[in-house]
């Protein structure tokens, strides 16, 4: 939402990026298409006499494909978005796709080890995982601080504040960790 | 004078010690919040939701309005002392303020900003006390069709206003609009777009979307392209005697009076909010600066006192469509609606007589928690700056684990969390392509009940369409769709044009 780009990153625009653009503005457009047509298998019960469940979806459907289809056409013809500033976002700098794609598999390996471990041993998992892939070293370090932030929150809203956080299989039966 | 006994009443409630000490801790958690860059208010209270489950709602919803006007404060902090901005309201105060802290001035600055918030907030929270309940009683009358006039009018202005590109907007929009309709039908009890889930029935938790968006989708978006080295935060002097000379306070008392005298009209309808305010101040100021004129752009004082009142009234003014119509106007309130949601509140005419006891501690916990923010902020400066300096890893680290938390504690379910990390992508691939997220949540919440009331319409006129825009109020909307947008994107060009300038 901020625009503080006064030029100099859409000029350095690389022509990669266009397509990653396009294909999200496409998928706009596609879904807008299912939508229309997915809408059409929704039941309208007999008792419905004037606008009925599907009348809705039609509307959206139709500003979805609207939408998607001018931005497909403003991408083809140049004109690029204006991609989010922030205090910590170097401009310069080209997408680390490999950050991504680490973020993203920390927090779905924090999904997966929840009831596992336990959730502050998942949530020290992630934190620590997330910090190294964002540079944090030594990782041992975020390791420590994750454990520390994991546990702390675990008391504070797992048993001071009644939130039923699972404590997992190594800290089962202590007490001040369940509400 | 009912309202000022009812105002009492509130004040009665929240100056009890243990609501003091909740809105002490919400105003202090939403400040250092606020203060950590790259959190913007919308995203404090997001992720701040679920240290509010377990209370009940009146401690809650202190806290929040703590929080509330705490992040909005906060980012002012940040956007002098960091040389990038945060939220997009205190945009022009970094360029004027940060240049006054790089110049030495940088406690003048802050004080400005701080005072000033403070005289504008309870300047504006004093015409929302007056001005609520007048609209409430008006928003009684209100037929089905004139809401859903004003739900569109919300949707056009949010989806074009709320983001530099109007087609982004409307994309945006509609994919929130889409994601409301996941569920079941409340009407017919039919499911839609449910894909045979379970899971879905329900519908998708706005919670889980406006996390994933705000905070997962930004940390991740940060970390793809972020900046690595040392963080270079301005050093602030220290003593009470350089706050604010005879000539800062000379200088600053105007500005935020007409700020404050902006922002309040300006967040009370649905033209893009805090930001169009602060923006309308700033060129105000620049244009009675008169001789001064050639300081702006390199550290004018009128140029933070002025954005940043009329940042805070705006913020007041924003809860009088929230409270009365239950019409989300910026990103934050419509997290807010959300946090009213979970407690089974539904903010909208009826709200000041159904739950006038919560309304009124509410409105009382602002006059507090405006207090409470000058006297704590200015002594903690040196607090707000360590807070700046923590290290990117750990921060956006920190971000995603409460945002890991918060959709968690949602229903204690896994599967929660994993809807969080794909709308966490489809946050990060919006942010890098330019897609503002304020309006997909806008559209999510406001969809559902503008589908509900255009459905009723149409039931109470037998399908006649001709319904929707007969009702005088209704004709009045759908004309002032027009003025808003043509004005809206006047200011925008204009907003656009002064940044290039002063860059």
């Amino acid at each position: 939402m901020s625009a503080d780009g006064s030029g100099p990153a859409a000029d350095v625009v690389a022509p990669r990026r266009r397509w990653g653009e396009l294909v999200l503005a496409a998928a706009t457009a596609a879904l807008g298409g299912y939508v229309l047509v997915a809408a059409g298998d929704i039941v309208v019960p007999g008792s419905t006499n004037t606008l009925g469940p599907r009348a809705f979806p039609y509307l959206v459907g139709a500003m979805l494909v609207a939408a998607g289809v001018v931005l497909v056409i403003l991408v083809l013809t140049g004109r690029a978005g204006q991609e989010e500033g922030g205090e910590d976002v170097d401009p310069t700098v080209r997408t680390d796709w490999l950050t991504v794609g680490l973020l993203v598999a920390a927090l779905v390996v924090h999904v997966f080890t929840i009831n596992v471990l336990g959730w502050p041993f998942a949530a020290a998992l992630l934190f620590a995982a997330a910090a190294v892939v964002l540079g944090a070293r030594p990782w041992w370090r975020a390791a420590l601080v994750g454990l520390v932030l994991g546990l702390v929150i675990q008391v504070v809203f797992g048993g001071l504040l009644g939130l039923s956080l699972p404590p997992g299989p190594l800290l089962e039966g202590v007490p001040f960790l369940r509400g | 004078m009912d309202n000022l006994a009812a105002l009492l009443e509130g004040f009665t409630t929240v100056l009890h010690p243990v609501y003091l000490l909740y809105a002490l801790f919400g105003v202090f958690v939403g400040t250092a919040v606020g203060v950590l860059p790259g959190i913007g208010p919308a995203m404090a209270i997001a992720l701040l939701l679920p240290l509010t489950y377990t209370l009940e709602p009146t401690a809650a919803i202190i806290v929040f309005a703590g929080i509330y006007y705490g992040g909005m404060y906060g980012g002012s902090t940040t956007s002098i002392l960091l040389n990038t901005p945060g939220e997009s309201a205190s945009i022009v105060t970094a360029i004027e303020g940060n240049k006054m802290a790089r110049a030495g001035r940088g406690a003048a600055a802050l004080a400005t900003a701080a005072i000033g918030s403070f005289v504008a907030g309870t300047l504006a929270t004093v015409a929302l006390t007056f001005l609520a309940p007048v609209v409430a009683r008006w928003a009684v009358q209100l037929g089905e069709p004139d809401y859903f006039a004003l739900m569109v009018v919300a949707f056009v202005t949010v989806g074009a206003l709320l983001g530099s590109s109007v087609p982004r907007g409307l994309a945006a929009l509609s994919l929130g609009l889409f994601l409301g309709l996941v569920g079941t039908d409340t009407l017919t009890g039919q499911q839609r777009f449910t894909f045979g889930v379970p899971n879905l029935a329900d519908g998708i938790d706005v919670v889980v979307v406006a996390v994933g968006l705000f905070a997962v989708g930004e940390a991740v978006y940060v970390g793809s392209r972020m900046r690595h080295g040392p963080v270079h935060v301005i050093p602030v002097e220290k003593g009470w005697r350089t706050w604010m000379r005879r000539d800062d306070w000379r200088r600053s008392w105007k500005p935020w009076l007409r700020g404050a005298a902006i922002g309040f009209p300006v967040g009370t309808i649905p033209a893009g909010g805090a930001d169009v305010a602060t923006f309308l101040s700033y060129a105000s100021e620049r244009r009675l600066a008169g001789p001064r004129r050639k300081e702006f752009g390199k550290g004018a004082i009128e140029g933070v006192a002025g954005p940043e009142a009329a940042n805070n009234a705006a913020a007041s003014g924003v809860l009088v469509p929230l409270l009365t119509l239950g019409l989300p106007t910026t990103a934050t309130a419509a997290i807010i609606i959300v946090a009213f949601q979970s407690y089974g509140i539904q903010p909208g005419p009826l709200l000041l007589q159904s739950q006038s006891a919560l309304v009124w501690a509410l409105v009382a916990s602002l006059y507090v928690g405006n207090l409470m923010l000058v006297v704590l902020n200015l002594p903690l400066v040196g607090m707000w700056v360590k807070v700046l300096r923590i290290p990117r890893h750990y921060l956006y680290a920190g971000i995603l684990l409460f945002g890991a938390l918060g959709s968690y504690a949602l229903n204690f379910s896994p599967v929660d969390v994993l809807l969080l990390v794909v709308v966490g992508l489809v946050g990060f691939f919006m942010r890098r392509y330019g897609y503002p997220v304020a309006p997909l949540v806008v559209g999510m919440i406001l969809g559902p009940m503008a589908e509900d009331r255009l459905r009723r319409s149409l039931a109470i006129s037998q399908g006649d369409l001709a319904y929707l825009v007969t009702s005088p109020f209704a004709a009045t909307a759908y004309a002032a769709i027009a003025v808003l947008l043509a004005v809206g994107l006047w200011l925008r060009r204009r907003e656009r044009a002064q940044e290039v300038t002063t860059n």
